[in-house]
């Protein structure tokens, strides 16, 4: 932040008039449900400011700052190389297996760590939610873009180790809307966590343990041909695992499983709502609760 | 604007507001979940934080609250400023509020005093030209000019306070709420805020004001609002209201005798 411009010194009456004459009267009764699109639509600058917020805290006081980012994904890709490939030669369908397995790690990168800070986005900002009239959803929200680098930084590294090894098709215009599914799956999910962890603190106790077992239960280190029967239709209905091989048919052009696409587009919508709902009922007490 | 059937000059009105709090864990292994499983009694035991209170607040008028502690005081300012949802009644608020339930209440102890003023702006809902506009003013009258761009975490407890009072002066408001917090910063920068309050009473918005000072209370209000268990006890002078308040408050208000 620089110093303010004199220029700027001056208030712009103008301005201030339409900020008073914005609520003429509000009328506060009980309500069983408190969330509004207008909470985003009308607090766009209030998002940018949290956005910045977390952004300059997260690597404040860091050395490798932004170096973290590539950290946790590239570990993880080691990690795979050694047990699926090495050890467990995985068949991967003719790619190689670190290009499959960065794919669906660029992927996961966001979703895990987006949705483990994401659950505290609201515990975080006790003060907040008890003391000011901030739309909760607003801090959510701001906390989920805030982990936007955790997704650009690994899809941009996949889809470059992609193109280097002559993978470039017509698909890969399409990759931004599965990185924007991703994001709503994302939301939708955070939005669940960080409101119900507002009331039961067991909710991001439980959390990392999940993102942790969560990891081999979508088709990151492996094919999901590589699995049938039960096992099959488990990855199924976890909603990433056509977030995943959509990202894989634009990225790599590997024909997707049709019936895991509509799956988890069909439950990223039913969870959508959901959190919609949820999120909404428990706006109400959160001041209470928290 | 003037055919919604409200005089002009109410800024707020309460009409048979309530808010009930449900006393205990909500859910817990053991708790009401698993006695409701086993078809056993669940005793859910409330407390009406808020009950059946009506009055007006005037626009231009600085109104003082007073009150034990638990009688609701806080419990109708976060309603008014719209962090809690009342359980009964209505309140009907015309204009921008300005609440200052706390001191530093969204500061962040890593970002510095001038991007903390940013970020209350936003939160407040203060038109980002605004807020720089007025940002030299806000670090004048906190007095912390020449550490606007060092962070927070630097700070002493009376510097942020400075800050967090200079926000909630500076920052323009029809109402504007001091729930408590003058108590917190002491000496001479107290008596200038206090000033500065009187100034604001004078030139338009309301203020409502809740202190356990007496004196502060007398000084600012001309009328003052007494609550008691969550209920409207008095509304009504300063001078008289308080002289009742104070003889009524000489037995120690620690044991709860069930009401008057």
């Amino acid at each position: 932040m620089t110093a303010t411009p004199l220029h700027r010194t001056h208030a712009r009456s103008d301005d201030l008039a339409a900020w008073r004459a914005v609520p003429p009267e509000v009328n506060i009764r009980p309500v069983r449900r408190r969330i509004a699109v207008r909470d985003v639509t009308a607090n766009l600058g209030l998002i940018r400011v949290l956005v910045a917020r977390d952004l300059k805290v997260k690597y404040k006081q860091s050395v490798l700052g932004p170096i973290w980012l590539f950290f946790q994904p590239f570990a993880l890709l080691v990690a795979f190389v050694i047990g699926f490939h090495s050890v467990a030669n995985v068949d991967t369908g003719g790619v190689s297996y670190a290009l499959f397995a960065l794919t669906g790690l660029s992927m996961w990168s966001y979703f895990s760590s987006a949705s483990a800070a994401g659950a505290l986005s609201l515990l975080g900002n006790t003060n907040l939610v008890r003391f000011t009239s901030c739309p909760r959803l607003v801090l959510t929200l701001a906390n989920l873009l805030a982990s936007l680098p955790a997704l650009l930084v690994p899809a941009a590294a996949a889809v470059v180790a992609a193109l280097m090894d002559g993978y470039g098709s017509a698909n890969l215009i399409l990759a931004p809307l599965a990185a924007i599914w991703l994001v709503l799956l994302t939301a939708a999910f955070t939005a669940i966590t960080a409101s119900l962890a507002v009331k039961w603190h067991d909710i991001p106790a439980a959390l990392p343990f999940l993102l942790q077992v969560g990891v081999f239960l979508a088709p990151i280190a492996y094919p999901a041909e590589n699995l049938s029967g039960v096992t099959r239709v488990l990855l199924t209905l976890n909603p990433l695992t056509g977030v995943i091989e959509a990202w894989r048919w634009c990225v790599l052009a590997v024909p997707p499983d049709g019936l895991a696409l509509a799956v988890s587009l069909t439950l990223t919508a039913l969870l959508a709502m959901g959190a919609w709902l949820i999120f909404g009922r428990l706006e109400v007490t959160m001041a209470d609760d928290i | 604007m003037t055919s919604d059937g409200m005089p002009r000059e109410v800024a707020v009105r309460a009409s048979g507001l309530g808010k009930t709090y449900r006393l205990g864990e909500r859910l817990r292994l053991g708790g009401a979940f698993t006695k409701r499983l086993r078809r056993e009694p669940v005793h859910k035991r409330t407390i009406d934080a808020l009950d059946e209170v009506t009055f007006d607040v005037m626009q231009g008028e600085c109104i003082g609250i007073v009150g034990a502690n638990g009688s609701g005081k806080s419990t109708f300012l976060q309603i008014l400023s719209r962090t809690v949802v009342p359980t009964r009644g209505s309140l009907t608020v015309r204009g921008r509020v300005l609440p200052m339930l706390s001191i530093g209440a969204g500061f962040h102890l890593e970002l510095t005093g001038r991007e903390n003023v940013v970020l209350q702006g936003a939160i407040l809902g203060v038109p980002r030209r605004t807020v720089l506009a007025r940002m030299d003013d806000i670090m004048e009258f906190a007095e912390l000019k020449r550490h606007a761009d060092t962070p927070l975490k630097r700070y002493s407890v009376g510097m942020q306070s400075r800050l967090s009072f200079a926000i909630g002066m500076r920052f323009p408001a029809d109402i504007y709420i001091f729930d408590e917090v003058l108590a917190v910063i002491d000496g001479a920068f107290r008596d200038r805020c206090l000033a500065e309050i009187e100034r604001i009473v004078g030139s338009g918005p309301t203020i409502l004001f809740v202190s356990h000072d007496l004196g502060q209370v007398a000084r600012l209000c001309e009328r003052t609002l007494w609550l008691e268990h969550g209920r409207l006890r008095a509304l009504g002078h300063t001078e008289k209201l308080l002289e009742r308040y104070r003889t009524r408050q000489t037995p120690p208000a620690g044991v709860d005798d069930g009401g008057p």
